[in-house]
């Protein structure tokens, strides 16, 4: 039984404090709060460079709980050090047991897709007793939005600008996380989104029940680096759900399931006109052929799925929007 | 707790100067803590180090703010507008300075002990170079109350840690028995101690502008309210208390009333509207901002 069946169950208690250093507006704040809330006050945090480093900014904290920085490659092996010291302390009797703190990883996309994924390799082929809260906003955001790992197909970047010679911005694919993870058999693997908060919620519950390794990737819209009005974070969160682009689903023990279908796609266009890192595929003139791409990625993502795992799917075929 | 804070120039053996005084408690059946900072200049540069020895386990950490004992190392550092090796010196701390003039005892207005002793001579004496690390560490430990015997342990190990040849190392210790023979006793009387939650008051305003490291969610005391071009204002007649603003705001600054109806915190709030773009019946309306508030 869950303890999250509509937004009125969203908890009450506030364990980071306003005052934050973050942008107006910030995705991963959404998260990293709906995280907090559900894990409770009993968690140490251990971070690698990104932008919520910067949530602790000396001699200010909005943390009521404890946060560790580490090195941009190390966090999981920050998280070693800290699970295995709670529980030798707890073993000899010098930490009680209502004292144990639950040992949550939080990195941009940077440390998770990049430079911290060897020892996130290594974290969860040890079986260690963690949660990996990955905020996804698909970029090296905190210096500048240059391309990182998680950078998707037609974005643009600091490092890959669109171009006379190359208009599309970049060209290459974004990493599957995912199923890189999966690849390791952990526990538990979820996507989540700030704007579908129940699913959020009903997935860090779900996760606690496992020992091992839990991994989440968040959804984080990012107004300063994907250029859109901070007012509509959480409606660009749900336009990439709805549109097919962040698809919700949870791995347990490898075994895939969607957890929330959106059983007619609307086309990719609705979500990726709105952010000006993708300003470049409807002008000066409409890129058709690069959007395409993006719908036909999307689409054969779902068709796969649907096959899989035996659900419905309207996909949604490239159509014609004038430009904003 | 003690707190003693060195500051000198790369070169003069600061950070040394610093663990050899947290040896020296240590090895006296204290707790100690010390480490230097030094930015990325090189030899002769204003360079800092911190020690602080206690009774009971130190859970402090960070830079030494409110120091019982600052070390100068270097005299002309006084006037050094990046070192500022007074700051925060509480009226009667203890100034002790490396100099070859003055008096060995005076105070100045704020009430700071200045305790004037030669490092620097007796140094280039017996050891023949203006290293005063150990000069420093011995002339601090006396005023700590720290034992001789307990300081000569010190500089043996951190000397032979260093690798410093068994000649120079006796030098060293002469140099540091000979300094620690010339301090005066003194016991240091500083007003009160802070404990808790410190917290520094802007006078003009009445608002905290600093909040002590170790209060969890002092980021409270950040307005960010400035940031805010708009405010979103909230219609109570419509509002339903669906929560949704509240779920919504990554801020954390809107709570809820005893009604669940929100409340907003426009100290903090920095203007995203996004409660104004979500509100499911459009209770949420924005206005342009005109309140400043720090």
């Amino acid at each position: 039984m869950t303890r999250y069946k509509t937004l009125r169950d969203f908890p009450v208690e506030e364990y980071l404090s306003p005052g934050s250093t973050m942008c107006a507006g910030c995705g991963a704040m959404l998260v990293l709060r709906a995280f907090h809330k559900v894990l409770g006050p009993n968690v140490v945090f251990v971070n690698a460079a990104g932008c919520l480093t910067l949530l602790q900014v000396y001699p200010y904290t909005p943390n009521k709980s404890s946060w560790m920085y580490t090195a941009f490659a190390s966090a999981p092996a920050g998280a070693q050090g800290i699970r295995d010291a709670l529980d030798i302390l707890m073993e000899k009797g010098r930490v009680n047991s209502f004292e144990d703190l639950k040992v949550v990883v939080v990195t941009g996309d940077g440390a998770a897709y990049d430079i911290g994924l060897q020892s996130t390799s290594g974290a969860i082929e040890r079986g260690l007793d963690f949660y990996y809260l990955v905020y996804d906003n698909e970029a090296y955001g905190n210096t500048g939005f240059q391309k990182s790992g998680a950078t998707p197909y037609g974005s643009a970047t600091a490092t890959t600008p669109p171009t006379e010679r190359n208009p599309t911005g970049y060209t290459g694919v974004k990493k599957d996380l995912f199923e890189i993870w999966r690849s390791h058999k952990p526990p538990y693997i979820a996507t989540v989104a700030p704007s579908h908060m129940v699913d959020m919620l009903r997935k860090i519950e779900t996760a606690s029940q496992f020992k091992g390794p839990k991994l989440f990737i968040a959804f984080s819209s990012c107004p300063t680096g994907w250029g859109f009005d901070p007012s509509l974070s959480v409606r660009i969160s749900r336009l990439a759900v709805e549109c097919g682009i962040w698809p919700l689903k949870e791995s347990v023990y490898g075994k895939v399931r969607h957890t929330y279908i959106p059983t007619v796609l609307k086309p990719v266009e609705e979500y990726l006109r709105h952010q000006n890192r993708f300003r470049h595929l409807f002008t000066p003139r409409k890129q058709e052929t690069a959007i395409a791409s993006i719908q036909e990625q999307v689409n054969n993502y779902w068709l796969e799925a649907a096959k899989n795992e035996g659900f419905r799917i309207t996909v949604a075929k490239p159509v014609t929007i004038a430009p904003p | 707790m003690l707190r003693i804070r060195f500051h000198g120039r790369g070169g003069q053996g600061v950070k040394t100067s610093s663990r050899i005084l947290g040896r020296a408690a240590f090895s006296a059946g204290f707790f100690a803590q010390d480490f230097p900072i030094y930015g990325a200049e090189r030899r002769g540069a204003p360079v800092t180090a911190f020690t602080r020895i206690s009774h009971s386990p130190i859970m402090e950490r960070g830079y030494i703010f409110n120091p019982h004992i600052v070390v100068v190392m270097d005299e002309t550092l006084l006037a050094d507008a990046q070192a500022r090796p007074l700051e925060d010196l509480p009226r009667g701390g203890v100034a002790l300075i490396n100099s070859a003039r003055g008096p060995i005892f005076s105070e100045d207005q704020a009430g700071h002990v200045f305790m004037r002793i030669n490092f620097t001579d007796p140094a280039l004496r017996i050891i023949g170079k203006p290293i005063v690390s150990v000069s420093a560490a011995a002339a601090a430990a006396k005023l700590c109350g720290l034992r001789k015997q307990h300081v000569e342990e010190a500089v043996r190990e951190e000397l032979s840690e260093l690798g410093v040849r068994d000649e120079l190392l006796e030098k060293n210790l002469m140099l540091m028995s000979e300094t620690y023979d010339n301090t005066p006793r003194y016991s240091i009387k500083v007003d009160e101690e802070r404990v808790g939650a410190v917290e520094l008051v802007d006078p003009a305003s009445g608002r905290v502008v600093y909040s002590d490291v170790f209060a969890a969610g002092n980021a409270v005391h950040r307005a960010t309210g400035n940031w805010r071009v708009f405010r979103p204002v909230v219609d109570y007649g419509k509002c339903t208390g669906c929560k949704v603003c509240f779920i919504y705001c990554p801020d954390s600054a809107i709570s809820l009333d005893a009604e669940n109806k929100p409340v907003i915190d426009y100290e903090h709030c920095k203007g995203c509207l996004i409660c104004v773009v979500e509100c499911p019946i459009r209770a949420i309306s924005s206005v342009r901002e005109v309140e400043i508030f720090a």
